[in-house]
């Protein structure tokens, strides 16, 4: 049985301080000239969060102190999950030169891509902790879980990544219908406000996979328990979803070089 | 380990899929000389660039490819790197595999000279103490001396030549693959690259070279293969 997809990803984490170098180089080259570099991202979340919290508190009639933190989480979040979908349509394309030049595994770009955005939300996880303190969010032993639950999460964006990716270089269209939908997708989602607050529709923002992307990790950030269907749903995804991108991968990683 | 390298009928198709306009069909026609154009079942066109392919490179070979623009040489050195997989028939190759197809894969124009050669190195499959032993001959080699702690983007087209081609020639391979690539930069960086190139075909097991110009090809190699319409001729000694 030949399976090229899979060797091709076992060869991609076998060389993981390749994947370490490209992805800090990559940031290196993408802030080389900005005095704060990655911060602005944390700035840029900051602002939104003092400007946003105020606003939307009132409007969605919240108590700040408890609407502040989770919105800090909400577009914290929403902005790892977002950049990385919206990038992963592109991340064959993008690499064309290396891809039609090296003989490198392809998966190498989707590891690279996952990898770069986890960098950059550790440059904004701060910012939660410091709005967290000043507004008394509590920081418990339901925090921890907050790791379990990323990692669920980046094991979903890579799948996700390498299907999008493979999308993004067959049909060129994909790129510019995830670049469309992903701004509507975020009023969507739970970001501005919890799935709790909806009265009606709270039941169903769970068939959105990103909603149970984001409270998976939103819920022990606050320092709530985690309900434990997240975990389900998350791990289901993560199964399902793997092997579907796996037997995709696995079907056409040799015609990508064809494509880009 | 000797370097060993064999196509077993290997053929080579290319999808193009943004072929509906005529403008492309004819433009494609009209190369008259590349490779063969097919129709598949839906409106994919499929480009027909190596067709049954067979032979066998040993130790030692090092084998010219010549013909005309678009008859599948740099296909064929991608499908030798591993790059293109073949849809029918198989590559057997043993040995490590470099190439020179496009000078700077991976370089990055914001980042500085020195940070680009370890890049470029990493992708190129070095290690930390390969990388660290060839930064110092590429600083000789290209003397760019204090610009290589400058970004690239402030090289001239020649400096950034010199850096890629440095970088691209710092490998030990096994099997040396290489399209086109001789008569970059000034005329005294023209003798070193030369001379810097005939060293690493030297040390090489098997070196394949794709080219128009028949006497580099006859200079350097001992095998020749004609390409044309994506067969393959080995041929006695090109024409000068």
């Amino acid at each position: 049985m030949s399976a090229p997809g899979l060797s091709d990803i076992i060869k991609t984490f076998k060389n993981p301080s390749l994947i370490l170098y490209m992805a800090w180089s990559d940031i290196r080259a993408r802030y080389k000239r900005s005095v704060l570099g990655p911060l602005w991202i944390t700035i840029g979340t900051a602002f939104g969060v003092v400007g946003l919290g105020f606003i939307w508190s009132e409007l969605f009639k919240q108590d700040k102190a408890t609407y502040i933190p989770s919105l800090t989480a909400g577009l914290i979040l929403w902005q790892f999950m977002a950049s990385c979908i919206a990038e992963s349509t592109s991340v064959f394309t993008r690499q064309a030169n290396i891809i039609k030049n090296l003989d490198l595994p392809l998966s190498l770009h989707v590891a690279q891509l996952a990898l770069r955005h986890t960098i950059n939300i550790a440059h904004n996880v701060p910012l939660f902790f410091i709005v967290a303190l000043i507004l008394g969010s509590p920081i418990n032993l339901n925090t921890l879980m907050v790791i379990p639950g990323f990692l669920l999460v980046v094991g979903n964006l890579f799948w996700i990544s390498l299907i999008f990716g493979m999308m993004g270089a067959r049909f060129r269209d994909f790129e510019y219908l995830v670049a469309m939908i992903l701004p509507l997708l975020m009023f969507l989602s739970p970001v501005l406000y919890r799935p709790n607050a909806l009265p009606f529709s709270g039941k169903y923002i769970w068939l959105n996979p990103l909603a149970n992307m984001i409270e998976i990790i939103r819920s022990p950030l606050l320092g709530e328990p985690t309900p434990w269907f997240l975990y389900a749903v998350n791990g289901g995804m993560l199964l399902i979803g793997g092997a579907l991108a796996l037997a995709m991968f696995n079907a056409k990683c040799k015609r990508i070089a064809f494509w880009v | 380990m000797s370097a060993h390298l064999a196509f077993d009928n290997v053929t080579i198709r290319y999808p193009i899929y943004n072929s509906r306009s005529m403008s492309l069909r004819n433009h494609l026609v009209r190369i008259s000389t590349g490779g063969r154009i097919e129709e598949d079942a839906g409106n994919i066109r499929l480009v027909t660039a190596l067709k049954n392919v067979s032979f066998t490179l040993r130790e030692g070979d090092t084998v010219g490819l010549i013909g005309h623009n678009g008859a599948g040489k740099s296909t064929m050195l991608r499908t030798m790197a591993g790059v293109y997989a073949p849809m029918e028939g198989r590559v057997e190759r043993t040995g490590r595999v470099a190439t020179v197809l496009e000078l700077g894969t991976g370089m990055d124009m914001e980042l500085s000279g020195y940070e680009n050669i370890i890049r470029m190195s990493k992708l190129l499959g070095l290690s930390n103490a390969e990388i660290k032993r060839n930064a110092k001959e590429i600083e000789e080699f290209t003397q760019l001396g204090e610009f290589l702690e400058l970004p690239v983007r402030t090289y001239s087209s020649g400096m950034a030549t010199r850096l890629m081609f440095a970088v691209a020639t710092s490998t030990k391979p096994d099997i040396l693959l290489v399209d086109e690539m001789f008569g970059t930069g000034d005329a005294e960086f023209q003798v070193k690259a030369k001379q810097r190139m005939e060293e690493l075909i030297r040390s090489v097991g098997i070196f394949v070279f794709a080219s128009h110009d028949n006497k580099l090809v006859r200079d350097y190699c001992n095998r020749f293969f004609r390409l044309e319409h994506g067969t393959v001729t080995e041929i006695e000694r090109p024409p000068a």
